[in-house]
């Protein structure tokens, strides 16, 4: 099932210093990206398919094209290494394994775009990732692969890393920006929209670790290459993190297309303890579980995850098995988009917060049949109400769980009103 | 005037102005779309979600209005049941935390949050858990007291002092429902347009220590005024109340908006001059020690003027024009000289490029327009020369010592007109008292030549007359307010479009032209 | 969140050391703007001190040429920034999603039975701080530890026990 696109280089030994790398491929790209145009290096990007694997699934190469041209401002590259949506942890493994290969993705991205200062922000947490990352950056600028002219070519491109310090909205990409400009991670409001005013004020693309990392593969092997893998909506491979209760647990590169039931079986060994399957988070801790006769007939990729009404995400599966108590992962889940909100809009401020209250009074058999139908009510009044998708992020999978199983939730409520319980039914 | 363009709102055409965005341009046709965090003065932040609304055929469908574009053809959806469900929703989860302390609330009765409930929610709480307890009643600097339950989190204030005042005191600290706004400890709100930050909050989070608590603001009476602290003559709502045997009082001075002088805000210390209207005031007629009646006073008044050959006169730079003329016309009159002399008012150095001038005076352009004379050595030289001062009202102390003045005076009598007993006062062989800046309607001349009018708030027990009435008393050709216009219309031309208290809210723009008219 | 808005005053002026005052320098040239050296300023304040101190901020605010009241901001809006010391060994616990799943909760049990402290706490002694933090990004090898800074997975109670024999 495996494809060794990206994780190719991730079985040799330090891999992450520039000799092992360069011994296998890295930067041999370039000479073919700078007998290249731009415009031709976005439409290769463009034919590939590649869509921004940070969750929204954008095609990478529409992105790109959407920068505004001759502004006179300089354009900014950001490259998203927050990771930090839960369930979530594969960017890691290029930051730790392959930073060349994202060194490379960088250069090939700011040609495409015209970019000479990229930054990449990477959360706070990632202290030995970070490490390695800023490790790889000072070789490849020794060794010219970085700085004022990229392997002696007439193009500057400067990388600096900038470190997040704890908040998970600063993968959204324009909290990201904030960020690196000094402030809170407090998204904005769009439009407009980052490609035409981004990093202080200039037209930038923010891109996803993964998505960037891809780019060498494409480049040097072509579009078509690269659409080999996948489906015909979703093409190339994906770096999935299997975790919860299955046996093996970990990060696996596939195509895109494959039956999660088959995925979770063949590669992480299935359900752990020969326990059943209760529900299957799809793609990290965002979205709308799947309980298992929905998980049938659903493959990993955009579509179909649309289409049984959960998404894609970030590829990060969790599989939770027959002794989960949903209401107590509810609370877990409320609790960490809770302690995330930014602070600035109303609903998610403040609703959030009462949710998890809500939530907390059920689990402490306090509640009452109405706290389960408010519960379940704020979800509606919360989300995409708000600047950015954080609250959606909660109340999407809350929702889900309220809906699907709902006698959990009922039987932590002692005493349900006969005027609730009519509401109810 | 601005282009006009056409939307809909609700179905119904309207036209509004192009180029705002959609709170202002449908808020200036009386369409309310409800909001806490945006102000014109301060931009649109997007924070409070209150403000959204529908687009009819729209991509995004459902829009913050502040940070959308009014533009021809557009179909925003006010009434419609999802919009209306926001507004309840938001309207909500804004009280889950909030204290409902209305009863005990400074901002009760001119809070958004009542407002808002009363007009989007009006349902009872839903909030049967424990509410976020935060810090109250803190001391945030210059005067400004900061209840952070209260807060709506809107910053406002964050970005007044951010954007407008360029000092930063506060930020918000923490994120989730631990939001609050703050100061860097030890470096309190420290700017001289502070208290413009209460004005500026939608709810009860800040509140003024100089007012709360000394009035419900539904008492108040409102009437439109001009602070008299500088040469600026910002707008300002005079808000005052007379309560039961007590006398007519002011509570505070409240910014009042036009765009082409002060904008929204006033400074701090101009907003706390009306303390001086209330207190201090010389309120009755005195000859010596002696208490006077008024008419016994102005006859005293009279006698004096009669008896002496020479006189010399001198006028507050703070009268208006009517008043200023007035005394001009008494001066011509008796013959007497006439003087503006005041470089007292003027505190060099003390002007910030902003709102606050130089020039403590509010009216030193009316002397210019009026070619009374301001030179000091010229008033020294007819004072010395004369045996009488008629001084309406101009503060010497602040232009000289108290022994300096005695010297000036030694061979002088001086009748003073004064709204407030102090030193001066006491200096004068008769004092008469008179209007203070809010007890009567005139008009002044600003720093940057804009001819505004204001009218009478305050009406005190004991009725205290303005210059321009005492200078007919005294005998001026101008006896009334009419006549008193009439005249100025030899200075100002462009009055004649006009008539008394019916100048532009805005005020009257001079040209260079009409407003350099010094004959002296 | 927590309301981490409580500064501590050492009462004592700060500054970048030789090394960091350097690192400063250097990053300066890579921002367009100064506040974007609000973040890496206070992670050398906290490499350099362990923590942040009031004194620290006002003179990165300085430094930077912004508002203090900034730097109060991003201080605690960034909930890896430390406002008061911590203990020798700073271990924090994930306790999202798939840590939870696979037993965070038995590593806080432990560590409470083993030194005593909740998290949130510093033993007596200063030789550990407990934080629980969210999603560490380790979640296919939960549950994850992180000790000073370095990652420990797939934790149970018995290898944090011999974990915690090795730390100073």
């Amino acid at each position: 099932m495996e494809v060794k696109i990206l994780s190719a280089k991730f079985h040799i030994d330090n891999a992450n210093t520039l000799a092992v790398a360069i011994s296998h491929g890295a930067y041999s790209t370039l000479d073919k990206l700078f007998a290249m145009q731009p415009a031709e290096v976005i439409e290769e990007v463009k034919k590939s398919g590649l869509r921004g694997r940070g969750g929204a699934g954008f095609p990478a190469g529409m992105k790109w094209g959407f920068l505004p041209k001759n502004t006179g401002k300089p354009v900014y590259l950001a490259v998203n290494s927050d990771e930090s949506e839960p369930a979530t942890f594969k960017d890691r493994y290029i930051l730790v394994k392959d930073p060349h290969m994202l060194i490379e993705g960088i250069i090939i991205c700011s040609y495409a775009i015209d970019c000479h200062d990229a930054y990449i922000y990477i959360r706070g947490e990632y202290t030995t990732q970070v490490k390695i990352l800023q490790a790889a950056i000072d070789e490849a600028y020794a060794a010219g692969y970085l700085g004022a002219s990229i392997a002696g070519r007439d193009f500057k491109l400067d990388v600096t890393i900038h470190r997040g310090a704890g908040a998970y909205i600063c993968g959204e990409e324009t909290a990201l920006l904030e960020s690196i400009e000094g402030q809170k991670g407090q998204p904005r409001s769009k439009p407009p929209f980052p490609a035409v005013a981004g990093l202080y004020g200039c037209p930038t693309i923010i891109n996803n670790v993964q998505t960037i990392a891809s780019l060498p593969f494409i480049i040097t092997n072509g579009a078509d290459a690269y659409k080999a893998h996948g489906t015909e909506k979703s093409p190339g491979t994906h770096l999935f993190g299997i975790s919860g209760h299955v046996e093996k647990p970990g990060m696996y590169e596939l195509p895109l297309g494959l039956p999660i039931l088959e995925v979770i079986d063949k590669m992480a060994g299935g359900v752990w303890k020969g326990r059943k399957l209760k529900g299957i988070i799809p793609g990290g801790s965002s979205t709308p579980v799947l309980l298992p006769e929905e998980a049938k007939d659903v493959t990993l990729d955009y579509e179909s995850m649309a289409a049984h009404k959960t998404m894609f995400g970030s590829g990060g599966i969790v599989v939770l098995d027959e002794t989960v108590d949903i209401v107590q992962l509810v609370e877990n889940l409320i609790s960490f988009y809770h302690h995330e909100s930014c602070g600035q809009c109303t609903p998610c401020r403040e609703g959030l917060g009462w949710m998890l209250k809500i939530v907390q009074k059920i689990l402490r058999g306090e509640g009452v049949i109405e706290d389960v139908l408010l519960l379940r009510e704020l979800c509606d009044n919360i989300e995409m109400k708000t600047v950015c998708v954080l609250s959606a992020a909660c109340t999407m999978p809350v929702r889900s769980y309220l809906d699907k199983f709902r006698q959990e939730f009922l039987a932590y409520v002692p005493t349900a009103s006969p005027a609730a319980q009519e509401k109810q039914e | 005037m601005a282009d006009k363009i056409k939307l809909f709102v609700n179905g119904v055409e309207v036209e509004v102005e192009a180029g705002k965005n959609l709170i202002d341009a449908i808020g200036a046709v009386g369409i309310e779309i409800p909001h806490f965090c945006y102000h014109p003065a301060l931009g649109s932040d997007g924070n409070c979600r209150m403000c959204l609304v529908g687009i009819e055929d729209g991509r995004p469908p459902l829009v913050p209005a502040c940070k959308t574009p009014a533009q021809a053809g557009m179909k925003v959806l006010l009434d419609a049941a999802h919009i209306k469900k926001i507004q309840h929703d938001v309207m909500e989860l804004e009280l889950i935390n909030h204290p409902i302390d209305c009863p005990i609330c400074d901002q009760a009765g001119e809070c958004k949050l009542q407002d808002f409930y009363m007009s989007y929610d009006k349902q009872p709480s839903r909030m049967t858990v424990a509410q976020v307890k935060k810090g109250k009643k803190l001391d945030y600097g210059c005067g400004i007291v900061h209840d952070q339950e209260r807060c709506v989190l809107c910053a406002r204030c964050v970005r007044f002092c951010r954007q407008i005042t360029k000092t930063g005191e506060l930020g918000i600290v923490n994120r989730s429902d631990a939001a609050q706004v703050e100061f860097f400890p030890g470096r309190p709100i420290n700017n001289r347009y502070a208290q413009n930050i209460v004005d500026l909050c939608p709810v009860g989070a800040m509140t003024s220590a100089d007012f709360r608590f000394k009035q419900r603001v539904w008492f108040l009476k409102r009437a439109k005024g001009i602070c008299h602290g500088c040469a600026k003559g910002c707008n300002i709502t005079i808000e005052h109340n007379r309560e039961k045997y007590q006398e007519d009082r002011i509570y505070r001075f409240l910014p009042r908006l036009n765009p082409q002088v002060n904008g929204y805000f006033i400074c701090d210390k101009g907003r706390y001059s009306y303390h001086k209207e209330n207190e201090g005031r010389l309120t009755v007629a005195r000859q010596g020690s002696q208490v006077r009646n008024q008419a016994d006073a102005l006859a005293a008044c009279n006698q004096e003027i009669s008896r002496s050959p020479k006189i010399a006169m001198i006028l507050s730079p703070n009268c208006s024009l009517e008043e200023m003329v007035a005394v001009k016309s008494l001066a011509e009159k008796l013959g007497a000289t006439l003087s503006g002399f005041s470089d007292g008012y003027i505190s060099a150095g003390d002007g910030d490029g902003y709102l606050i001038q130089d020039d403590k005076s509010a009216n030193r352009a009316g002397l210019g327009i009026l070619g009374i004379n301001s030179n000091r050595a010229v008033f020294e030289k007819d004072l010395g020369e004369a045996q009488l001062l008629v001084n309406f009202n101009n503060d010497l102390t602040r232009s000289y010592t108290e022994p300096e003045l005695r010297a000036l005076l030694k061979d002088t009598k001086m009748i003073l007109a004064a709204s407030h007993d102090d030193g001066l006062a006491a200096m004068a062989a008769i004092a008469i008292p008179i209007a203070a800046a809010s007890e009567y309607s005139g008009s002044l001349v600003n720093c940057d030549n804009i001819l505004q009018s204001f009218t009478k708030a305050v009406s005190k027990n004991h009725d205290p007359v303005d210059i321009g009435t005492l200078a007919a008393q005294l005998g001026s050709p101008l006896q009334t307010r009419a006549e008193q216009f009439s005249e100025l219309r030899k200075y100002l031309s462009v009055l004649k479009n006009f008539e008394a208290d019916t100048l532009p809210a805005e005020g009257l723009k001079l040209t260079d032209n009409e407003a350099t008219h010094v004959t002296a | 969140m927590s309301n981490r808005s409580q500064l501590i005053s050492t009462g004592k002026p700060f500054q970048f050391d030789r090394e960091r005052d350097a690192e400063f320098e250097r990053l300066s040239t890579r921002y367009p703007t100064r506040e974007s050296l609000i973040l890496p300023a206070l992670w050398l304040i906290q490499e350099q001190e362990g923590w942040i101190c009031q004194e620290a901020l006002a003179y990165a605010a300085d430094r930077i040429g912004t508002f203090a009241s900034k730097l109060y901001e991003a201080v605690t809006f960034y909930t890896m920034f430390h406002l008061h010391p911590m203990g020798r060994n700073h271990i924090c616990v994930c306790r999202t999603l798939s840590c939870w799943l696979l037993g965070k909760q038995e590593i806080v049990d432990f560590l409470k039975n083993e030194i005593g402290i909740t998290p949130g706490q510093i033993s007596e002694d200063g030789r550990f701080s407990l934080e629980e933090v969210e999603c560490l990004g380790h979640c296919g090898t939960a549950p994850v530890v992180q000790v000073n800074g370095e990652f420990h997975e797939n934790m149970d109670a018995g290898k944090l026990k011999e974990l915690l024999a090795t730390l100073p």
